[in-house]
């Protein structure tokens, strides 16, 4: 095991040169007063903190990203469960139904959703054939709008951790449980959860990056006026041409992304700790 | 035996394969790929099923499309400025033509290698990069929803009309140009642009969509989203050829037009190439058959005759070209990104 550390460098390299490297250079780039003025100076992240307008574009995009991360978790834990309690023989089938959206690209689903939301959508029909509105509801360009996209196109994010620790949970410790007198909520709070934390933690971390950071989805679902981060980068960088202030809020993003991911470890470990303690 | 045979069979075809893949040296410098950058909607499809098998039967190469707004391109032209370009050839809007010129990121054009160049009527004659058109906005509306033809953009105000009236961000020249032109007629000028935010407000009740991105805006129309918005004229009419219920109206102010050209970008990998791409966009026979629907794509070339449909709602003849109503660019864009800025703020929800 100790010789085998040089199979880590090829990996190793790619990283430093395709993601060190390049956050360097965006670093770099984030400290410029401007383009062309290449002394050092802090005035971007000065003028990003200073403006209640950012900042309230930052928090808009971190809570459509726990939102989002919510809606997943609350569908997809019963849908990674049964995955792991099915048979074998439909195990794999349903295993393959919640990875069939991953096999189309997110523009392609993205797209789809538009033809679901729209006002004339098959949502807005079957409202309406039901009789629960008269009117159409907007749904497109609306945060639900994104939001409900958003927990479906990154939902294989969360199913397939969870499954993957649910299934390695001992099915004799639920059986464990219930013969020493606890119900199933209990079983499933007390004896499942807290066991199935690594996979939920991971899910969590793996959607809750992938929302915040979904361009596309973000753009084509909220439109212009819903403002986040993503789109925010892209129209100082490209249509306002003001790399420094794109890069310095880049950084910026990056970092509040990090945070939020480094809590949601802590919180798993905590939480691994408290069950290993019991 | 039998087994090692066979691998040496294998091996003496594999090898043959190799040495036969290199004799065709001719064959392949004439199925070159020539990477350029267009529009999209009416562009890229016009570009994609016109243009690129006129160049393909005129050169042997192919064509790979980068599908970007000019905005885009500016940026990621400047992001590889000194190396090569990520295309061959920019499709820019009037107001990026100055920029890229004074950021150094196109070449002039050789007009000596372009044999269709002098066709074009003098004004489109740009020593940047020939003129392939003029585009124009007006008001896009759906007859099966909108019963009343609007006849100016005050129509957008109409109570009746809430949540129906669409828009584009800036980054897009559609959304670029609409905003100076309402700003005009609500009494502004490209150094005062208040009197556009202040109209904007009023008519923010009854935006239902403002896209960030202009590939989806011909979607929401076909999605029956957007009811009434500004729009250009070429994809009013490539949507309608597909179906979709879609009218273009002028309105009473007038039309407001820009031109749009091509340009041979810095450092190209295939400068010979691209101006033969450029110069087949400038050929009468491609210009007329672009005219056509699902297109109309308003030509550039003196020798083609407009089009019915041009004249009917255009121009009647080309000198009626040049008396659309245009902006100074040079005077707006060093406004570009305080203006992006406050677009965003006003409309953010």
């Amino acid at each position: 095991m100790r010789d085998e550390w040089p199979l880590a460098l090829p990996l190793a390299a790619l990283f430093v040169a395709f993601f060190v490297a390049p956050f360097f250079v965006l670093l770099a780039l984030s400290l410029r007063v401007d383009v062309q003025v290449h002394a050092l100076s802090f005035a971007q992240y000065a003028k990003f903190f200073g403006d209640t307008f950012n900042l309230s574009i930052l928090w808009s995009t971190v809570w459509l990203a726990i939102r989002a991360t919510l809606v997943c978790l609350l569908f997809g834990y019963p849908i990674a469960w049964v995955c792991s309690r099915a048979p074998a023989r439909f195990q794999s089938l349903l295993v393959f139904a919640v990875v069939l959206p991953i096999l189309t690209s997110v523009v392609v689903r993205t797209f789809a959703w538009i033809v679901i939301l729209g006002r004339e959508g098959v949502m807005n029909d079957v409202l309406r054939a039901l009789h629960i509105v008269d009117q159409p509801v907007p749904l497109l360009f609306t945060e639900t709008g994104v939001i409900t996209v958003l927990a479906q196109v990154q939902m294989p994010l969360m199913v397939l951790p969870l499954f993957a620790t649910l299934s390695r949970i001992d099915p004799n410790l639920a059986d464990a449980s219930a013969a020493l007198g606890a119900g199933a909520w209990r079983t499933f709070f007390r004896v499942t959860v807290p066991l199935s934390t690594p996979g939920l933690v991971a899910g969590c971390i793996l959607v809750f990056s992938a929302c915040a950071t979904a361009f596309v989805t973000q753009t084509l679902i909220g439109g212009a006026r819903l403002v986040y981060m993503p789109l925010h980068i892209y129209q100082q960088a490209v249509g306002a041409n003001n790399w420094p202030f794109a890069a310095a809020i880049s950084v910026v993003f990056t970092i509040a992304v990090m945070i939020v991911i480094y809590v949601l470890n802590r919180a798993g470990s905590t939480s691994r700790a408290y069950g290993d303690a019991r | 035996m039998g087994s090692n045979v066979n691998r040496r069979k294998f091996l003496v075809a594999a090898a043959g394969a190799g040495v036969g893949a290199m004799v065709p040296l001719r064959a392949r410098a004439q199925s070159k790929t020539l990477v350029v950058a267009t529009f999209p909607g009416t562009w890229n499809e016009a570009h994609r099923n016109l243009l690129a098998p006129y160049f393909k039967k005129r050169t042997g190469a192919s064509v790979t499309q980068s599908i970007q707004l000019a905005t885009e391109q500016l940026a990621k032209l400047e992001a590889a400025k000194g190396g090569r370009p990520p295309f061959d050839v920019a499709i820019l809007d009037e107001p990026q033509v100055f920029d890229a010129a004074k950021q150094g990121l196109i070449d002039e054009y050789p007009e000596a290698k372009s044999p269709n160049f002098k066709d074009l009527f003098p004004a489109y004659q740009d020593k940047w990069g020939p003129k392939i058109s003029l585009q124009v906005i007006g008001i896009g509306y759906n007859p099966n929803k909108i019963k009343t033809r609007p006849k100016s953009y005050d129509d957008l105000l109409n109570p009746a009309y809430k949540g129906r009236v669409g828009l584009t961000a800036l980054n897009s020249q559609l959304g670029m140009a609409f905003l100076a032109e309402y700003n005009r007629i609500h009494g502004g000028n490209e150094t005062n642009f208040d009197p556009a935010f202040t109209a904007l407000r009023k008519l923010l009740p009854n935006v239902g969509a403002v896209a960030a991105n202009l590939g989806a805006y011909a979607t929401l129309w076909q999605q029956e989203q957007v009811d009434i918005a500004p729009y250009n004229f070429n994809f009013v009419q490539t949507l309608k050829a597909k179906g979709v219920p879609v009218e273009f109206v002028v309105p009473e102010t007038g039309l407001v037009g820009w031109t749009t050209s091509l340009h041979l970008t810095k450092n190209a990998v295939e400068p010979d190439l691209a101006v033969q791409y450029i110069d087949s966009h400038l050929a009468a026979d491609m210009q007329s058959e672009m005219e056509k629907p699902p297109y109309d794509i308003i030509p550039t070339n003196s020798k083609v005759p407009l089009s019915a449909a041009i004249m009917q709602t255009v121009a009647k003849t080309p000198a009626d070209l040049s008396k659309i109503r245009g902006f100074e660019w040079t005077k707006i864009n060093p406004q570009r990104t305080a203006l992006i800025e406050r677009f965003n703020r006003e409309i953010k929800l």
